[in-house]
């Protein structure tokens, strides 16, 4: 494709295959190395994997490669005629990535960076004897392969939910009683949780596995024990073989059992203890040197009482790369490419976690607006679109700008809606408590309104729909609610919840569906209180000198 | 002309977290803009709290804010970076709105801040759209009879005078046609009113003619301050008028209109942007053409770097946001040279050899319990474009592309009472309505029959009808001959002995050639 259908002879042009009797893509003799996108976005893998193949690409340019892009989506930055040396518009399946390899002849192929598309064509390309540089597909396939990654942290002492695989309903029925419910079910190969379930009884899990096994595609059906009222917690590290340094430890602030894509989170972790991090940290690196990770790795953790569990290890970017990055002023993305050309993190000068300065929110954003009758909680699988990040010197003021962000400004006054099932009560009157004595009025539904009362607060009781008007969608649509907390019951997802749910996302009242999420707005609201936001780049935040600039501005 | 020197620092608003109606082609132009300027010199400041953008990487801009959008805090950072310029016309609606209301603010004029790129009056006057409405027809270009409500009795009035069900209810100012719907009769139509109302931040609705079924083209444009005009991109949607079109199935350049047609169209295009006054810059044209009698109204232009304006880009090798940022500073079409063949410039349009099609990516899957039907408001969250030879090749490209789990056209929709299902599967546009089509054509449906329930053009349906032709004939090989040579079913293997590699000679079957555009307006200085 060159703009003037072969009227001139071009340099740059991008290209496309066909079948045809020549090929015009005359390929160079440089150094190159070829790259693979994401392919079109979806829910679960967007742009952050966008912006991880386009770092990896200016990377590798500044090491002197020739870069070749191939993706087909046309809304990114990775396709744009300048980003790489060469373009390849085309679809990203076996057949088509061959032939670009065969035409052009790379040193190697990247497949970490673009989610699980290129991922799952890696087995297959180093089947054809193309090299796949960085993390080893042998390495991949043990953190993707239950039974081989159960044996690795077994053999390193590290703690995991039980689990196991079912091929079929008695096995999953035999598993889950085995493990203790709720179990969390999904199947094997799946990014975004797609058809991911908590099923807290066997009749749950019945109904569940019908639908599962076929988005299983043969592969297996994985079960989890739940760990239920957990802190999750998620770790983007790079490792080069010799050494693993973690770029950033996240803590989701929605409890384990949302989906971390959905999850609000915060760098650095604000309710961890020292204790919890040094076990991570030991963990993280023990599982990135173990199976020689040579590029990006993902740990994902639940913390119950004393022990953390490691849920997943993920050898490829994750979808919190860019944030994690943008938070720390370190392209981890960039460090990786770097590492797969053959750089080791000590020649790259890299020996230690970077500081942070202050707290970054990173908060999701949801569809539900666009998507009427979308169930709208949240679950184990992804439903957000895009996400936005808030940083601040204070925890509560980051989390009020990424709330803001998101659309949906914390109240500084008003009426709280306080709806919470049985097992939140308890916890509920505190944060009740707090937003009485920011001078919010109190309106709760029945049962939580006793509740409360009875914990001496102020509050008023208001109906349920199936009680009648007025009741609380009422009170939505006539504008008297500042904010919702609204914690539904997992077995129950078509409670009266729903319709009020539905009815605060179409009227933009901020909703709060966990108790955690609402403890953290219960912070932001007094930081707003306390003080104005304020503003600051990220270049004045790191000072200019200190970010490691690639020669993309030499290259404007 | 050269470059302005009066301005040094330009402020570029992002376009915000990724949501259904605006996704990352926004990073994708915004990106290009923050380059493009950089490299004149210029100081750049973005604000974007997507942290995931490409944009936000701190090496892109001079000063990065990743901030939340809303007007106070943009009022902050301009106060702390004071930049003389604002461009609003390179990142989407979330920016332009924003733009327009620091302007109505008045904090554009406290600060001294120009807004370049895009006049507020162009701006106002594309998004309200009964004014746009009036001023096209004082044009003399036709456009669907219309009327806006800012009550349900006023919306029931306008349908009155339309006189004629369907008609479609658009907020005004909402993104991705949020709230928007039809109405098939009036109590349809009192509910959808009800909630297009809130939806709109200023609370109104436009109640239109429903040009329901009739075939939609785009002219991607561009028009710089000395009256240089240039057609970048035609697009043809597969599927007809009433559906959002980031929901279509699109192609490039348009594949069913004659020249003259063409032609037509492109001299509209430009009185639309002369009419809107939009002095520099690129825009995005709609219009909708009755395929009964050929009748072409205008149904909107966006004054800014849009979806469509992201995939032209792609789809021709024109960087249209980049372009954009040049001529906001100045620039004229011919002073700025083609990267790609370093030596036209930007007067010249591009040509295309070879056939685009862009599919949407849907998530359904992930929503079970939402109606997958397809209509105004946006519901796909990603696309693909696939570049063929011909449409076919393109289009089965495309299929390919998507990771849906089928490599053809051809997904198993089979079994009991398929005849009903296909005639309402092809009737009601959902993210299956292409399958459908591939399926009805091979239990042997009429093409005819299928273009009436379809709304599409003939043409495509022949097309797909080749398509389902080939596959019959490759049917009567051994499945064992495809195999041994990685073929993938789709590709043409050509008339060479089926079981070796399907490599080198071959013609894509049958198929017209895409006509290529006609190129280069005159250049004025």
């Amino acid at each position: 494709m060159d703009t003037c259908a072969a009227e001139f002879g071009v340099d740059t042009p991008y290209l496309y295959s066909s079948y045809e009797t020549e090929s015009e893509a005359a390929p160079t003799d440089r150094r190159k190395v070829m790259i693979l996108g994401s392919g079109p976005n979806r829910i679960g893998q967007g742009i952050e994997f966008d912006y991880c193949c386009v770092q990896a690409c200016w990377a590798l340019q500044d090491l002197g490669y020739e870069t070749i892009m191939v993706n087909c989506n046309p809304e990114t930055v990775s396709t744009d005629y300048d980003t790489s040396d060469r373009l390849y518009f085309e679809p990203l399946t076996l057949e088509d990535v061959l032939d670009i390899y065969e035409a052009e002849q790379p040193a190697g192929v990247i497949v970490q960076f673009g989610g699980q598309t290129p991922l799952n064509l890696t087995k297959p390309l180093q089947a054809a004897g193309v090299p796949i540089w960085g993390t080893a597909p042998d390495a991949i396939d043990l953190a993707e392969d239950r039974g081989r990654f159960g044996a690795l942290l077994a053999e390193l002492d590290i703690p995991q939910p039980a689990n196991g695989i079912a091929a079929n309903l008695a096995e999953a029925r035999q598993i889950a009683r085995q493990i203790g419910y709720p179990v969390l079910v999904r199947p094997s190969y799946v990014l975004g949780g797609r058809a991911m379930a908590i099923c807290y009884d066997e009749a749950m899990l019945e109904s569940y596995v019908a639908e599962a096994v076929a988005a299983a595609e043969g592969r297996g059906l994985l079960i989890d024990q739940y760990i239920e009222d957990a802190f999750e917690v998620d770790v983007d590290a790079v490792a080069d073989g010799r050494q693993v340094i973690i770029g950033g430890v996240m803590q989701h602030i929605e409890e384990a059992g949302v989906h971390s894509g959905d999850s609000a989170c915060v760098l650095p972790p604000y309710k961890i203890s020292y204790y919890h991090l040094n076990t991570i940290h030991e963990y993280v690196r023990q599982l990135g040197l173990a199976p020689g990770v040579r590029g990006l790795m993902n740990v994902q953790f639940a913390i119950k009482d004393d022990i953390a569990y490691v849920l997943e290890v993920n050898p490829r970017a994750s979808r919190t790369v860019p944030f994690v990055s943008k938070a720390t002023g370190l392209s981890l993305a960039r460090v990786a490419a770097q590492i797969m050309a053959g750089k080791t993190l000590a020649e790259l000068g890299i020996d230690t976690e970077p500081k942070i300065d202050g707290f970054f929110v990173k908060e999701a954003v949801l569809p539900f607006k666009k998507l009427p009758g979308a169930i709208n909680t949240l679950g184990p699988e992804m439903r957000s679109t895009g996400e936005v990040m808030g940083h601040a010197a204070h925890f509560g003021h980051a989390f009020a700008k990424a709330e803001m962000a998101a659309g949906t400004a914390l109240p500084l006054e008003g009426a709280v809606l306080i709806s919470v099932n049985d097992f939140d009560k308890g916890s509920a009157s505190k944060i009740a408590r707090d937003f009485h004595r920011m001078g919010f009025q109190l309106l709760a539904t029945r049962g939580t309104a006793r509740f409360l009362a009875h914990a001496g607060l102020p509050v008023q009781a208001v109906n349920k729909v199936s009680q009648g008007s007025p009741h609380v969608i009422d009170y939505v649509r006539r504008g008297e609610l500042a904010l919702i907390v609204n914690t539904p019951l997992g077995r129950d997802a078509y409670s009266d919840g729903v319709a009020l749910r539905r009815e605060a996302i179409r009227y933009n009242v901020p909703l709060l569906t966990t108790l955690s999420a609402a403890s953290a707005a219960v912070a932001g609201i007094r930081a707003l209180r306390q003080s104005e936001l304020k503003v600051r780049s990220l270049q004045e935040h790191f000072g200019r000198g200190t970010l490691r600039t690639s020669a993309l501005e030499s290259r404007l | 002309m050269p470059k302005r020197t009066d301005i040094h620092t330009i402020l570029v608003i992002g376009s915000g977290p990724i949501v259904i109606g605006q996704g990352c082609e926004f990073d994708y132009s915004g990106t290009q803009a923050i380059k493009a300027l950089r490299r004149e010199g210029y100081r750049v400041v973005l604000v974007n709290s997507n942290p995931a953008t490409i944009m936000t990487d701190p090496e892109l801009a001079d000063a990065t804010y990743v901030e939340p959008l809303t007007p106070e805090i943009l009022e902050q950072i301009i106060v702390h970076e004071r930049p003389d310029a604002l461009l609003p016309t390179v990142d989407g609606q979330t920016g332009l709105n924003l733009a327009v209301e620091l302007a109505a603010r008045g904090v554009l004029a406290r600060y001294g801040v120009q807004l370049i790129g895009a006049s507020l009056n162009a701006v106002h006057l594309a998004e309200d759209r009964l004014l746009f409405k009036e001023a096209m027809q004082r044009a003399g270009l036709d456009v669907p009879r219309s009327g806006l409500a800012g009550s349900i009795e006023e919306a029931l009035e306008i349908a009155g005078e339309i006189d004629r069900y369907p008609v479609l209810i658009r907020p005004s100012f909402t993104l991705g046609g949020a709230g928007g719907a039809i109405a098939f009769d009036a109590g349809d139509l009192e509910e959808k009113v009800r909630f297009g109302l809130r939806e709109s931040p200023v609370h109104t609705v436009l109640i239109e003619e429903s040009v329901l079924g009739w075939k939609e083209f785009e002219l991607e444009v561009m028009r710089d301050r000395n009256d240089n005009f240039v057609v970048v991109c035609s697009i043809e949607n597969l599927d007809p008028m009433g559906v959002h079109t980031g929901d279509s199935i699109t192609v490039a350049p348009a594949q069913t209109l004659t020249d003259k047609e063409y032609q037509r169209l492109r001299d509209q295009a430009r009185t639309v942007m002369s009419t809107v006054g939009v002095e520099t810059g690129g825009a995005n044209v709609q219009f909708a053409v009755n395929p009964a009698d050929g009748r072409v109204v205008v149904v909107e232009m966006n004054p800014r770097v849009s979806r469509s304006s992201a995939l032209a880009s792609k789809a021709t090798g024109f960087p249209i946001a980049k372009i954009a940022a040049l001529l906001a500073v100045g620039y004229t079409l011919d002073e700025i040279p083609n990267d790609i063949t370093k030596v036209t410039a930007a007067a010249f349009e591009p040509s295309i050899d070879y056939v685009v099609v862009k599919i949407p990516r849907w998530a359904f899957e992930k929503f079970p319990s939402v109606d997958p039907t397809l209509g105004p408001q946006m519901k796909s969250v990603g696309e693909v474009m696939a570049i063929g030879r011909t449409f076919k090749e393109a289009l089965q490209k495309g299929i390919r592309s998507l990771e849906i789990g089928t490599p053809l056209l051809s997904p198993p929709l089979a079994g009991e009472g398929l005849g009903e299902r296909l005639k309402h599967l092809l009737a009601i546009p959902t993210h299956q309505r292409l399958f459908a089509l591939h399926a009805a054509l091979t239990a042997g449906w009429d093409q005819p029959e299928i273009c009436r329930l379809t709304g599409f053009d003939p043409w495509f349906v022949a097309q797909v009808s080749q398509l389902v032709a080939l596959e019959r004939e490759l049917a009567g090989y051994s499945l064992a001959s495809f195999i041994a040579g990685r073929v993938i079913a789709g590709r043409w293997p050509g008339r060479r002995p089926l079981g070796s590699r399907a490599r080198g000679p071959a013609a894509p079957p049958g198929g017209r050639h895409p006509s290529h555009l006609p190129s280069g307006g005159h250049v004025r200085r």
